[in-house]
């Protein structure tokens, strides 16, 4: 079976449009060279008709009798199929009839018209006129004038002959016509279609390493194309994002992944290097589980990470619930109590709204829980961490996070929301940071369509605000965002 | 022979630390980030330094060109967790003697940073003849005249140091600054102690003397 093509359906179509205007054409000019030929055989039939009237006189008597003077009746139009003629006087009834008048033909009494009869095969026409004066009555004649009624009918074979004739040549010349515009078409197809070709071509050099799709003049011209041009270039550019953020994000994995990996490697090689007391094997594997629980504990991020990018690029669906912002705030701080406590660092909670959204709680929490540990990590001891939820404007939800802790370098505060980035990693190692915590805040914030932006100065400390949309989660429109005082 | 390692990650520094004090008897220091690491470099008491490339404060490429800036052919082996062409390929252009990638082999790396410290030396072979003393310095044996000759750790490394520049003379302070760590200071009498036990185990009756003093100099190795 044939593969679908449109150049081959576009054909298909006019070649049957034009038959079907073919046929049109041969059957309307059929017809209408039919009743014309028909009007002029009437035509003819109603000369003939009278001129025989004419061949019926008065006898010279004065009697007001008639004859019919058949020797000079004129010929037929075709010696084979001579025409058939009556004709009848008022007072003297039949005067005369062609040799050929078959016997019983019946003839309305209207007093003028056409009829067809099919006689010894042959098709006639026929004309029946009453009421035809006798022409040669001499002025003061003292007889009454005398009307005649002739039927007169001719064989139509001709015009049936001619009709199929022109319908013929029709449809001959209709059918070299339609060869004609459908090669034009085949031709005018192919050149309307060739951008779509042209555009394939172009697409076909889309790759992986390269993005661009060098839209031809044409198509992006074309308006049948330019939906498609459009979305093509829309779809690369998102392919492209989401495929360099995937690209840096295993490149970036392998890279942090190698250094854990090197110390692992090292304690285990540099344990075998020589015998050693048991002692020492033992706290030599004790070692390497260490540096295994640090290397299991990035996996665990990056794997986090992974799955709050991919859901902020809704590939993934979550359980949505009405949530209530605040209530997932102060579970968030009752986690982060732990770390917080013994380094006298107070977690403060101002919540002078009740907020509420569709969201799933644990995205909330996961975020929250980032901001905090970031936050706690960052200050100075026996410091506040202030949280505090607002509302910003009539329809999204701010929810700041302060610490008074060192603060962030002007030079760091753009980058602190990328993957692995630590601003200053000897630090960060030693409170246990990857670098992928505000990263993950990030991709959450942004998959509910949020912000979140940092300020800080040196020394004073560093806030982080998120904003979030209280009425547009992320693929569920109803929300609801219920003020309480 | 002392080494340096600038390395950001305590573990990874300990563990190599530890092969190089194990395989090699090397004197090592650590440096935790690129600033202390940037200024320990300027010494040029180390015969090779290990660099990691991450590091906080000062970047591990801007160490390395401070330290080709400043004149020190000290050998420099990266330690680093890129391996593209690219990034190689600025390594060395920057200086950069060797280069290895993590996750490393110990061994390799231990190897790597011994080939660089004979080449530092201009002593492309790893067994170190002069007359007919010779020092193997990958299983660090000793041979005079074909017999075996036992040394302390200590010995060893005073002789592998003299070696290596043979011909020329070696301070006391020298020795010190490359056999021992930051704190060197407060062994510096022990050095008479190794060089006359060497003198004596290197020495048969007939044997000619190997290891000259330069009066108020230093000591040299030489026939």
């Amino acid at each position: 079976m044939p593969q679908p093509s449109i150049k081959r359906r576009l054909i298909l179509i006019f070649v049957l449009a034009q038959a079907l205007l073919a046929i049109g054409l041969v059957l309307t000019g059929a017809y209408y060279t039919h009743k014309r030929l028909v009007a002029a055989l009437d035509a003819s039939l109603q000369g003939r008709a009278m001129s025989i009237a004419a061949l019926v006189r008065y006898d010279e008597d004065d009697s007001g009798k008639v004859y019919f003077d058949e020797a000079i009746v004129p010929p037929s139009l075709d010696p084979e199929h001579p025409d058939l003629y009556a004709i009848w006087s008022e007072t003297s009834g039949l005067l005369a009839k062609s040799a050929n008048w078959p016997q019983g033909l019946q003839i309305g009494t209207h007093e003028r018209h056409h009829f067809d009869v099919r006689w010894n095969q042959v098709h006639y026409r026929g004309l029946r006129i009453s009421e035809v004066p006798i022409l040669d009555r001499e002025p003061g004649a003292s007889f009454a004038p005398q009307t005649l009624t002739i039927v007169y009918a001719a064989p139509t074979h001709r015009v049936a002959e001619q009709v199929r004739a022109a319908a013929i040549f029709i449809a001959f010349s209709s059918f070299l016509l339609v060869c004609l515009t459908s090669a034009l078409a085949l031709w005018g197809i192919r050149r309307g279609l060739s951008p779509l070709q042209q555009l394939a071509e172009k697409a076909a050099k889309v790759s992986a390493q390269n993005w661009k799709i060098d839209i031809p003049n044409e198509a992006q011209h074309m308006v049948e194309l330019r939906p498609l041009t459009e979305s093509m270039t829309t779809m690369l550019a998102r392919l492209e994002r989401s495929f360099t953020q995937q690209r840096e994000f295993l490149g970036n994995a392998t890279h942090e992944l190698k250094t854990p990996v090197a110390v692992l490697k090292s304690t285990l090689q540099s344990l075998l290097h020589r015998p050693r007391s048991m002692d020492e094997y033992r706290t030599g594997i004790e070692e390497a589980l260490e540096d295994m629980k640090r290397l299991e504990k990035l996996l665990e991020w990056m794997l986090r990470l992974a799955r709050a990018e991919q859901w902020a690029h809704g590939a993934l669906r979550r359980d949505l619930q009405v949530v209530d912002i605040g209530a997932t705030c102060e579970e968030a701080v009752e986690r982060i109590q732990a770390i917080a406590q013994p380094r006298g660092i107070k977690l403060h909670v101002a919540r002078e709204v009740s907020l509420r959204l569709r969201a799933d709680p644990e995205d909330l929490q996961l975020i929250w829980v980032n901001l905090l540990e970031n936050a706690v990590r960052y200050s100075s001891d026996g410091t506040t961490v202030d949280l505090t939820v607002t509302m910003a404007g009539d329809s999204r939800a701010r929810i700041a996070f302060a610490d008074h802790g060192v603060g962030i370098p002007e030079d760091d505060l753009p980058h602190i929301f990328e993957r692995f980035y630590r601003g200053d990693r000897s630090r960060a190692r030693s409170t246990g940071g990857f670098g992928l915590g505000l990263a993950i805040a990030k991709a959450l914030t942004e998959a509910y369509g949020g912000t979140i932006t940092a300020t800080s100065q040196l020394g004073q400390g560093t806030t982080i605000t998120v904003e979030l949309p209280l009425n547009a989660g992320p693929e569920v429109p109803e929300v609801e965002a219920i003020q309480q005082p | 022979m002392k080494v340096l390692i600038i390395e950001d990650e305590p573990r990874l520094a300990e563990n190599i630390a530890r092969s190089l004090r194990e395989s090699a008897g090397y004197a090592v220091d650590i440096a935790h980030d690129g600033q202390e690491g940037s200024f320990l470099a300027e010494d040029d008491s180390y015969d090779v330094v290990l660099l990691d490339l991450m590091l906080p404060k000062v970047d591990g490429v801007q160490i390395l060109k401070n330290i080709r800036k400043m004149g020190r052919g000290t050998p420099v082996l990266v330690v680093t967790a890129r391996d593209d062409k690219e990034s190689v390929v600025t390594l060395l252009n920057a200086g950069a003697d060797d280069y290895v990638t993590k996750p490393f082999d110990l061994g390799e790396l231990l190897a790597r940073t011994k080939a660089l410290i004979r080449r530092g030396k201009g002593q492309p072979s790893p067994v170190l003849k002069i007359a007919d003393l010779e020092l193997n310095t990958v299983n660090r044996t000793v041979t005079r005249a074909g017999r075996p000759v036992s040394l302390t750790a200590m010995e060893y490394r005073v002789l592998e140091y003299l070696a290596h520049r043979p011909r020329a003379v070696v301070s006391k302070t020298e020795l010190l600054e490359h056999l021992y760590d930051y704190n060197w200071e407060k062994f510096s009498n022990v050095i008479e102690v190794y060089i006359s036990g060497l003198r004596r185990k290197l020495n048969d009756s007939n044997s000619k003397q190997l290891i000259h003093t330069s009066r108020g100099q230093g000591y040299v190795l030489h026939e």
